[in-house]
C-alpha cells in the first residue's frame, strides 16, 4: 500500500500528455543510444558529393559523401549527453543556491538570493557566446560547454526552489521536526527535501531541454565544442556546405526535428509534473450547461406567508470519478426576519448547501434536484436554480447576499473599502447619484459599528474583526432579504465574533431580513439562532427550534455534538480529568 | 518540585513600517512555573502572545531576555549573556537543544501541517525515538513504535500510513505519540484540539489528561477557550497584550473573574441558557483597565504588572 501512495505523491497521474512525451523522449533517447551501435562510421568520406535519400543512404549524404543517418545517430547521442550533464550540474547548483540559502535564512540567504539574481539578469545566451569564444577553440571540450551552459542557466530553478523552501520550512512539520532533535542537516535532506521532489524533476527537465537548445545554438555559430558532434554541429556544417542553398533538406531538417521533438516530449513530461505541484491544473473544464438540465423542478410554493427562501429536495453531487452525494435531499424554510442556524462538522455539505442556495457552486458539483425558490418581498417568486446569467446577477447581492468564510482576506487590497462598497452600488444601483452612494455606505459602516471616518482606509490598515465588519457592511449594502453567513466569524476571537453576532441580532429586528447562519459551533446558535438544523453526510438529521434542540435534543448525532462542549460554568463532574477509558476510540 | 520555571519572559519583534523600525513587544516579562502532573492554562485571544510563548519555551524562538530553568537549571540565561534579566539562577548550566528537547516536547496546533505528508507515520514516531537514544536497532523501534501508537489507541497497522491516510483526530493522536517518543517530562501543547471537528475534541483533551496522568507530566496548555481551560486544567494565567493579567486556580479565574479582560472573555463564551443577553463588560472598560495591574487569586491581591 505505501509504495504506490508513494508513487501517487512524486510521479504524476497517466495521460495522454504524459503518454505522448515519454513516448516521444523514449524514441530519441533509444536512437542515441541504440543508433550509433549499428550505423556505420559517421566520418567516413565518401567520393559521392551530394545525394538525395535513396539506395543505401536512407537520408542521403552530405557534401562529402557522409552517411547523414549515421552522422544523426552519433550527434543525438552527443547532445543528451550534453543535455544530461547540464541538467544533472544545474539542478545541483540551483538547489543549493536555492534550498540551501532560504533554509538558512539571514545574511546568508540575502548573499545566495543577490547572486542568483545578478545571474539572472545577465543575458543567457550572449555571456555563452562572450565565456565560449574567450576559451581557445581547442580547449573547448564538451565538458567545458556544458559548465559554461550550467553557470549560465541555474538562476531562474533557484529563485522557483528557494521560494517553495520558503514556505516549507515555517510548515509546522519542520518545526515539530526540530523539536524533536533533528539536526539541521536531516531538516533539509529528509523533511524539506522530498517535498521539494516534483519541483526538482520539473526544473531537471527544463534545464535540459534548454541546454540542447543553448548548445544547438552554440555550435550552429561555430562556438560549440571543437571534437564533438552534435545535432548544432550538424546544423553548422550543413550551414557551412551551403545545404539550404542547394536544397538538400535531408542534411538540415532531420537534426532539427530530434530538436524539436526532444524538446517537445519534454515539454510534456515537464507540464504532467506541474500537475503534482498544482493538482488545480488537472481540472478538466466541463461543459456548462448541463445542470439545467437535470434538475427536476418542483412546483415552486409559498409553504408559509412569511416564508422568504424554500428549498425543497435539494440534491448536490460532486462528479467524479466516484460522486460523492455533498447534499441529499434537503428541505428547508427559511422565515422572513428569521435566523436560521446550520450546524455540522467539517465535510457535512453545510458550505456545499449555502453556495448551492445562490448558484455559486463550481462544477464538478452539481445539483442533480430539488428546488431553491426565492418569495420576494413584492410577492413574485424567483426560481433561483432556473435563473439566466444576467437576472443571476442581478439577483445575487441586491436579494439574497453572502458572507464567506475568511471573508475578511476578501477584500481587495489595492483600493480603499469605500471605493470597494461604491463600486457594489455602481453595479447594481446605477440610478444612485454620488452623494447618494455615500451617504448609504456611511448608514452600513455605523450600523454594523465601523466608524464612519474609516471608510477611506486600505483593507490592511483595518484590523481582522473590523474588516469582517466591513464585509458585512457590504452585504447589507443593497439591503437584501436574506443574508447566508457562512463561518463567518470562526477566524476571528471570541470577543470580537461575539461583537459581530449582538451587532447581527440588533439590525436583524430593525431591517427584518433573515440570516441563515454556518457554523461548527452548536452552543453559540443555541444562544443566538431562532431555528437549527442540524447537518450530517449531506442530510439534516433534525430541525427544531433552538429551546427544543438545547432541552430536548432527538437524534443521536445532535445529542453527541450538544455533548461535545463542555460549560464554562457547569459542574466539573462530566469533566473531571483522569475519568478513565473516556477518551474515546479511533476518531 | 518545580519542572520547568519562567522567569521574567519578554519576547520582542522588529516592526517595519515603511521606513520606520519600532519593537513590539509581544511577550512582556511572563513568569510561570510548570511542575509535574500539573496543567497550566494560557488564555487569550490571538495576538495575545500566548502561541509566542509556547514557541519560546519549545526553543522555536529565543526570548529577547528573561530565562526558562529547567529542574533547576539555568538555561537560557548563559546562551543570553548580558540582556539577562536579574542576573544568572542556580549556577545555571546551559544545556544543548537535544538535551533541551529530551526534556520539554510540543504538541503543534494543525496536525494537517504537523505530519511531513511525505513520511509514514512509523517515521514519525521511530525518529524521536533514536534521537533520544530510547531504543536501539530496528525491531526495537518497531516494537516500541506500535506501543507509542496503542497508548494513543491507535492500531499499530498505523505505522505504515501516510498522514493523508488519516483523519484529523488520528493524525493529532499521532502527534501527541511523536512528543510521548522522546521521554520528555514536560509538554506544550499549543491549541491541540482547535483545527480539530467538534465532536472529536474532548476524546483528544481527555486522552492528553490520561498520558498526563499515566506519566506525571507537566503540561503547559495555550488555548483560547476558557471551557476547555477550566476543565482540564489546574491553574489558569489570563494573558493580555502580552502580560498576564490575572492568574490563580482554575474554577476561581473562570467562576470569579476580577480583571475586566477576564470578564469580558468569559462573557464573550456561548450560553445557551442565557438567550439574549449583552456584553456584561465593554471593550472600553478593558481599555481602561488596561495591563498595568494584574490580579493574583493565589495572593488575593493585585499587583502592578
Amino acid at each position: 500500500m505505501s509504495t504506490v501512495d508513494v508513487k501517487r505523491r512524486v510521479l504524476p497521474r497517466w495521460s495522454p500528455k504524459l503518454a505522448i512525451g515519454l513516448g516521444l523522449i523514449g524514441v530519441v533517447v533509444v536512437f542515441g543510444l541504440v543508433g550509433p551501435l549499428v550505423v556505420g562510421d559517421p566520418n567516413t568520406v565518401r567520393d559521392i558529393g551530394l545525394t538525395p535519400p535513396g539506395g543505401s543512404f536512407w537520408l542521403g549524404t552530405t557534401q562529402t559523401g557522409q552517411d547523414v543517418v549515421a552522422q544523426i545517430a552519433y550527434a543525438t547521442r552527443g547532445s543528451l549527453q550534453i543535455g544530461l550533464v547540464v541538467g544533472v550540474l544545474a539542478t545541483v547548483l540551483s538547489a543549493v543556491f536555492g534550498i540551501v540559502g532560504s533554509y538558512a535564512g539571514g545574511i546568508v540567504d540575502e548573499a545566495f538570493s543577490l547572486f542568483s539574481n545578478v545571474m539572472l539578469v545577465i543575458p543567457g545566451l550572449p555571456l555563452v557566446i562572450v565565456i565560449a569564444g574567450f576559451v581557445p577553440a581547442a580547449q573547448r571540450g564538451s565538458w567545458t560547454i556544458a559548465i559554461v551552459l550550467a553557470i549560465t542557466g541555474w538562476a531562474a530553478s533557484a529563485r522557483v526552489l528557494r521560494a517553495q523552501t520558503l514556505s516549507l520550512r515555517n510548515r509546522d512539520y519542520v518545526a515539530a521536526a526540530r523539536v524533536a532533535g533533528e539536526r539541521t542537516w536531516r531538516v533539509i535532506t529528509v523533511e524539506i527535501l522530498p517535498n521539494l521532489l516534483p519541483v526538482l524533476a520539473s526544473q531537471f527537465v527544463f534545464a535540459v531541454v534548454l541546454a540542447i537548445l543553448s548548445e544547438a545554438g552554440l555550435s550552429f555559430l561555430g562556438l560549440g565544442a571543437s571534437n564533438s558532434s552534435t545535432l548544432g554541429t550538424m546544423l553548422y556544417y550543413a550551414q557551412n556546405g551551403f545545404a539550404l542553398q542547394r536544397e538538400a533538406w535531408w542534411w538540415f531538417v532531420p537534426p532539427g526535428l530530434v530538436i524539436a521533438l526532444f524538446g517537445c516530449g519534454l515539454s510534456l513530461v515537464n507540464f504532467s509534473i506541474d500537475e503534482i505541484i498544482n493538482p488545480r491544473l488537472r481540472d478538466v473544464p466541463r461543459k456548462p450547461g448541463k445542470v439545467a438540465a437535470t434538475v427536476e423542478v418542483v412546483p415552486a410554493t409559498r409553504g408559509s406567508d412569511d416564508a422568504v427562501l424554500t428549498v425543497s429536495g435539494l440534491s448536490v453531487v460532486y462528479q467524479g470519478e466516484k460522486p460523492v452525494h455533498a447534499v441529499r435531499d434537503v428541505s428547508l424554510t427559511l422565515r422572513r426576519g428569521e435566523i436560521l442556524g446550520l450546524a455540522g462538522e467539517s465535510g457535512c455539505g453545510k458550505t456545499t448547501l449555502a453556495y448551492a442556495v445562490n448558484r455559486l457552486h463550481k462544477p464538478p458539483a452539481e445539483v442533480t434536484a430539488g428546488a431553491v425558490t426565492f418569495h420576494d418581498r413584492d410577492g413574485t417568486d424567483v426560481d433561483v436554480l432556473g435563473l439566466g446569467v444576467e437576472e443571476l446577477r442581478v439577483f445575487r447581492w441586491s436579494k439574497l447576499s453572502m458572507v464567506f468564510q475568511g471573508a475578511m482576506n476578501a477584500l481587495s487590497p489595492v483600493t480603499s473599502v469605500a471605493a470597494q462598497l461604491d463600486d457594489v452600488l455602481v453595479t447594481h444601483r446605477p440610478e444612485m447619484s454620488r452623494e447618494e452612494r455615500r451617504k448609504r455606505c456611511v448608514e452600513v459602516f455605523t450600523l454594523v459599528g465601523v466608524p464612519p471616518e474609516r471608510l477611506g482606509a486600505y483593507p490592511h490598515e483595518l484590523s481582522g474583526g473590523m474588516r469582517q465588519r466591513v464585509m458585512i457592511a457590504m452585504a447589507l449594502l443593497l439591503d437584501p432579504q436574506v443574508m447566508i453567513m457562512d463561518e463567518p466569524t470562526t477566524a476571528l476571537d471570541v470577543v470580537v465574533q461575539r461583537g459581530i453576532l449582538l451587532e447581527i441580532l440588533k439590525f436583524r429586528d430593525s431591517l427584518g431580513f433573515a440570516v441563515v447562519f454556518i457554523t461548527h459551533d452548536l452552543p453559540l446558535l443555541l444562544e443566538v439562532a431562532d431555528r437549527i438544523a442540524v447537518m450530517r453526510d449531506g442530510e439534516v438529521v433534525e430541525l427544531g427550534s433552538a429551546e427544543e434542540l438545547n432541552v430536548d435534543p432527538q437524534h443521536p448525532y445532535t445529542r453527541e455534538l450538544l455533548e461535545s462542549f463542555p460549560s464554562l460554568t457547569g459542574e466539573r463532574g462530566g469533566f473531571v480529568r483522569g475519568t478513565p477509558a473516556l477518551d474515546g476510540g479511533v476518531r | 518540585m518545580s519542572a520547568l520555571e519562567a522567569r521574567d519572559l519578554v519576547k520582542e519583534f522588529g516592526v517595519r513600517d515603511g521606513v520606520r523600525r519600532s519593537v513590539l513587544r509581544a511577550v512582556d516579562r511572563v513568569s510561570f512555573t510548570l511542575s509535574a502532573g500539573r496543567t497550566v492554562a494560557l488564555v487569550g485571544e490571538s495576538g495575545s502572545g500566548k502561541s509566542t510563548i509556547a514557541r519560546m519555551i519549545a526553543r522555536l524562538e529565543k526570548p529577547t531576555s528573561g530565562e526558562i530553568v529547567l529542574g533547576g537549571e539555568a538555561l537560557e540565561g548563559e546562551a543570553l549573556g548580558g540582556k539577562v534579566l536579574g542576573g544568572k539562577a542556580l549556577g545555571g548550566k546551559a544545556l544543548s537543544d537535544r538535551e533541551y528537547r529530551h526534556r520539554v516536547q510540543m504538541v503543534f496546533q494543525d496536525p494537517f501541517a504537523s505530519l511531513n505528508p511525505f513520511h509514514t507515520v512509523e517515521h514519525h514516531l521511530a525518529r524521536p525515538l533514536k534521537l533520544h537514544g530510547r531504543v536501539k536497532g530496528g525491531a526495537e523501534s518497531s516494537k516500541m513504535v506500535r506501543e507509542l501508537l496503542e497508548r494513543v489507541t491507535l492500531p499499530a497497522e498505523f505505522a505504515s500510513r501516510r498522514p493523508h491516510e488519516l483523519s484529523g483526530g488520528q493524525r493529532q493522536r499521532v502527534a501527541i505519540a511523536r512528543a510521548l517518543a522522546p521521554g520528555a517530562g514536560i509538554v506544550v501543547a499549543d491549541e491541540p484540539v482547535s483545527m480539530l471537528d467538534v465532536s472529536i475534541r474532548l476524546g483528544i483533551l481527555k486522552l492528553l489528561a490520561r498520558l498526563q496522568r499515566e506519566e506525571n507530566l507537566a503540561v503547559l496548555y495555550i488555548t483560547h477557550d476558557l471551557a476547555t481551560a477550566r476543565h482540564f486544567s489546574d491553574e489558569i494565567l489570563v494573558l493580555y497584550r502580552g502580560r498576564v493579567v490575572e492568574r490563580g486556580p482554575a474554577d476561581q479565574v473562570i467562576l470569579e473573574p476580577r480583571h475586566p479582560y477576564t470578564k469580558l472573555l468569559a462573557a464573550a463564551s456561548p450560553d445557551p441558557s442565557a438567550r439574549g443577553r449583552e456584553f456584561s463588560v465593554g471593550r472600553e472598560v478593558v481599555e481602561a483597565a488596561g495591563s498595568a495591574a494584574a490580579y493574583d487569586h493565589f495572593a488575593g491581591t493585585w499587583a502592578a504588572v
